[in-house]
């Protein structure tokens, strides 16, 4: 029974090394290399084998017969895609997986793609980014494609200056990106609700948006400024003008926190400063300091409150109203309209008035403790006097 | 209702033929709030009328008002303790709420927690100021040196009361600084180790905030109760100072009116501090979030500024050590000092010296305090 269960052992393992071998099948006794790094990837595990890429024959024991009829070898640069779409573009190999068959349709569209079919063979192909042997899943943290992982894969080019340079591109978008407020958000903060490449360009498709388009880009996220852009005079003097809409003043990558200072400098791009318009962007600018300095006062008092404390909870939730308000005048300034930003603005002076006023008079209520304090001490000194005059007596009497 | 002895009936007449009145009466005395022996076999009226009529040096006039200041102080700090101590929980999630709300929805629970923290405030400035006074008076030779001792190991307990108090509220300043209180205390070898047993470990958790809430209502006070005792009995056996001793000696009867003037001001300065300057509370304590500018309280900022004055290669137990020495070598100052209580004019090289003490020491604190940021 011992014996029969040690032999059972052993050729269970004997099979699973067969059917493990019959993956990357002989090509590894020579490609070893190759082989380590395949069986990292996804590709072997779907059983995959080398010969779906590369032709030949995977159960061949001699070189000669390997490589024969049928061996693609490496496969060309601009071959690649097509050959990779021959598995991905099939819509029935790929709906187990759940995974789209249309990224060689998009490629086709995107920048990468069209250069490629003009025969530059620098621009990117399918594994640039996904790697070649050891291609992982997109929900790998080390795979290249890995959402956290995008700005460094796709920096591989386009942060090589020399490379760009053959394209005219003197900026580093890369270097731009990471100071840049997204950049600073994803990368330093691993905020994941800031964009990577992708978001803003696409993956398969990859392209800079055209001129009239970057407000939809920059709507995605930012919908409700996107609203108020569109419904301001910008969006059409700007297509008019051919100015990249939001990036004209935000800047594409190298977006800086947007605040109201900005109102002070963006506009003089275009606007003198004794212009309708630079006067227009001082009364926004003053609407909201205003604001935001009286939400400031009230949340001086409300501290000071809660430092003896009193009851402050629903003060704090109030600011925080008030906050809100004030944030909501960012997006309507988009629409260049001062009886628009005006509401908002009026809201949340009006709630920190209000806090203010309330805290003042809480305050101002606890005079009753002073007046209660000047009667005790009226009191203790009555006591005091009878104290001293006893005493007196008393002093006297001992004399005596 | 017994009968007197002119056959006057009264309460006391009948409590006195069950109870001996003199002897719990005379039990105040024992802690000098009453400085009299009462004959414990007469009864009460006449023990009483025997002891206030009884001339003495008064104790409770400058300035020697400090010793009976400071237990005057005590007490006020032990009933306002008591009364904090029916609503705070000590429990790291309770305690900043129960503290908040005493303060906030107690009926006169602002004032009282307000007079607990000024109180302790002036009670270890004038356990300070004591010291001082005693030794620039030069009040610790001729067999005084108990009460020299006595006075320092006050002051040292009376900051450990303070210090575990102030973690109580569990706010942030009151965490971060016993925080940076801590880092002092674990530099002393044997105090450290031994305050970090007492309440288990360096951290500062829940229940760690229960020992320190034990060591502050319990330990602590009877410490001082002790030390408070032997002060007393110490100054019954010795005599009052001799230096700049008055001219009158006084009544008891007198002494006693001196002494509830000064309760009567005192209390009167207090109310006066917790309404005009009321200490504030901070947010409540994040063990994650280091506010800038913690320190330790005021009294370890000397010690805290001492302790860092070293080169970085002195380890931090010889640091502490050395702090010890100095401790050690101030509480036996009556023995080394063999001139004391000679006048001050007599002993020029003494009041340099202490003078050259108390600039170091202010310096020193000044330096503790900007070592961190501002607050």
């Amino acid at each position: 029974m011992k014996h029969a269960s040690v032999l059972l052992a052993v050729l269970f393992a004997a099979a699973t090394a067969a059917a493990r071998a019959n993956e990357a099948g002989m090509c590894g006794v020579c490609h070893s290399d190759v082989r380590v790094q395949f069986e990292q990837g996804v590709h072997r595990s779907e059983g995959i084998a080398c010969t779906t890429c590369h032709g030949g024959d995977v159960a061949a024991t001699t070189v000669e017969g390997a490589h024969r009829a049928g061996f693609r070898g490496v496969p060309r640069r601009r071959d690649i895609p097509a050959l990779c779409a021959s598995c991905h573009g099939d819509i029935a190999r790929m709906r187990p997986y759940n995974l789209p068959s249309d990224q060689f349709a998009l490629y086709q569209t995107s920048q990468h793609g069209r250069r490629l079919a003009k025969g530059d063979p620098n621009v990117a192909v399918c594994t640039d980014c996904h790697g070649v042997h050891e291609i992982r899943r997109r929900d790998d943290p080390r795979s290249r494609v890995f959402p956290r992982n995008i700005p460094s894969t796709c920096a591989r080019c386009h942060g090589d200056a020399a490379l760009m340079k053959k394209y005219g591109r003197t900026d580093n978008p890369y270097a731009d990106y990471a100071a840049g407020v997204h950049g600073r958000a994803f990368l330093e903060n691993a905020s994941d609700a800031a964009p990577e490449c992708t978001r803003c360009h696409g993956s398969h498709g990859a392209t800079p948006p055209g001129l009239g388009d970057v407000e939809k880009v920059c709507g995605q996220c930012h919908a409700t400024t996107r609203q108020y852009f569109l419904e301001g005079p910008h969006k059409k003097a700007m297509d008019d003008a051919g100015l990249p809409e939001c990036a004209a003043c935000h800047h594409n990558h190298k977006t800086p926190p947007a605040g109201v200072e900005m109102l002070d400098s963006v506009c003089l791009q275009c606007h003198a400063a004794d212009s309708e318009q630079q006067k227009l962007a001082g009364t926004m600018k003053g609407m909201f300091t205003d604001a935001a300095r009286e939400i400031d006062e009230a949340r001086h008092l409300v501290e000071e409150a809660a430092r003896i404390p009193l009851y402050v909870d629903d003060y704090q939730a109030r600011l925080e109203d008030a906050r809100t308000a004030l944030m909501e005048s960012f997006p309507v300034m988009h629409a260049l309209d001062t009886g628009r930003v005006e509401p908002h603005t009026r809201r949340a002076r009006s709630i920190a008035a209000e806090v203010s006023g309330e805290i003042h008079e809480k305050l101002a209520g606890r005079w009753w403790r002073k007046v209660g304090l000047g009667l005790f001490w009226f009191y203790l000194l009555l006591t005091a006097a009878i104290l001293v005059r006893a005493r007196h007596r008393a002093a006297a009497e001992s004399r005596h | 209702m017994a009968a007197d002895a002119g056959g006057k009936r009264s309460i006391r007449s009948w409590l006195e033929a069950r109870l001996n009145l003199t002897e719990i009466a005379s039990f105040l005395s024992v802690f000098g709030l009453l400085p009299a022996e009462l004959d414990t076999r007469k009864p009460l009226r006449e023990a009483l009328d025997e002891a206030l009529s009884r001339p003495l040096p008064s104790y409770a006039r400058w300035p020697r008002i400090m010793g009976i200041l400071s237990f005057i102080l005590f007490l006020v700090l032990a009933v306002s303790g008591m009364m904090l101590a029916f609503y705070y929980q000590p429990t790291a999630s309770e305690a900043y709420g129960s503290v908040t709300s005493i303060a906030r929805d107690v009926t006169g629970g602002t004032l009282v927690n307000q007079v607990h923290r000024w109180a302790a405030t002036l009670l270890l400035l004038i356990l300070a100021a004591r010291i001082v006074r005693f030794y620039f008076g030069g009040m610790y030779g001729r067999s005084r040196e108990v009460i020299w001792m006595l006075a320092m190991v006050t002051f040292v307990v009376a900051t450990f009361a303070d210090l575990t108090g102030r973690l109580l509220p569990w706010d942030a300043r009151g965490y971060w600084t016993t925080v940076r209180a801590r880092e002092v205390t674990d530099a002393l070898p044997l105090i450290g180790p031994l305050f970090s047993f007492l309440v288990g470990g360096s951290g500062l958790d829940s229940l760690v905030l229960t020992r320190f809430y034990i060591l502050h209502i319990v330990v602590w006070p009877f410490l001082l109760l002790a030390l408070f005792y032997l002060h007393f009995s110490s100054v019954r056996r010795v005599g009052l100072s001799s230096v700049a001793d008055g001219p009158g000696s006084r009544s008891l009867r007198v002494v006693l009116y001196d002494l509830l003037l000064i309760v009567v001001f005192l209390i009167g300065a207090l109310a006066t501090l917790a309404i005009f300057m009321p200490q504030s509370f901070d947010v409540a304590a994040d063990p994650f979030a280091t506010p800038p500018g913690a320190r330790p309280p005021w009294y370890l900022l000397a010690p805290h500024a001492l302790l860092e004055s070293f080169p970085p290669l002195v380890p931090r137990f010889l640091r502490g050590l050395f702090l010890e020495a100095l401790f050690v070598a101030v509480l036996l100052l009556p023995f080394l000092d063999r001139r004391a209580g000679e006048r001050p004019g007599r002993r020029p090289a003494a009041i340099a010296l202490g003078a050259l003490a108390l600039l170091v020491w202010a310096a020193l604190i000044w330096k503790g305090w900007h070592l961190e940021g501002p607050r």
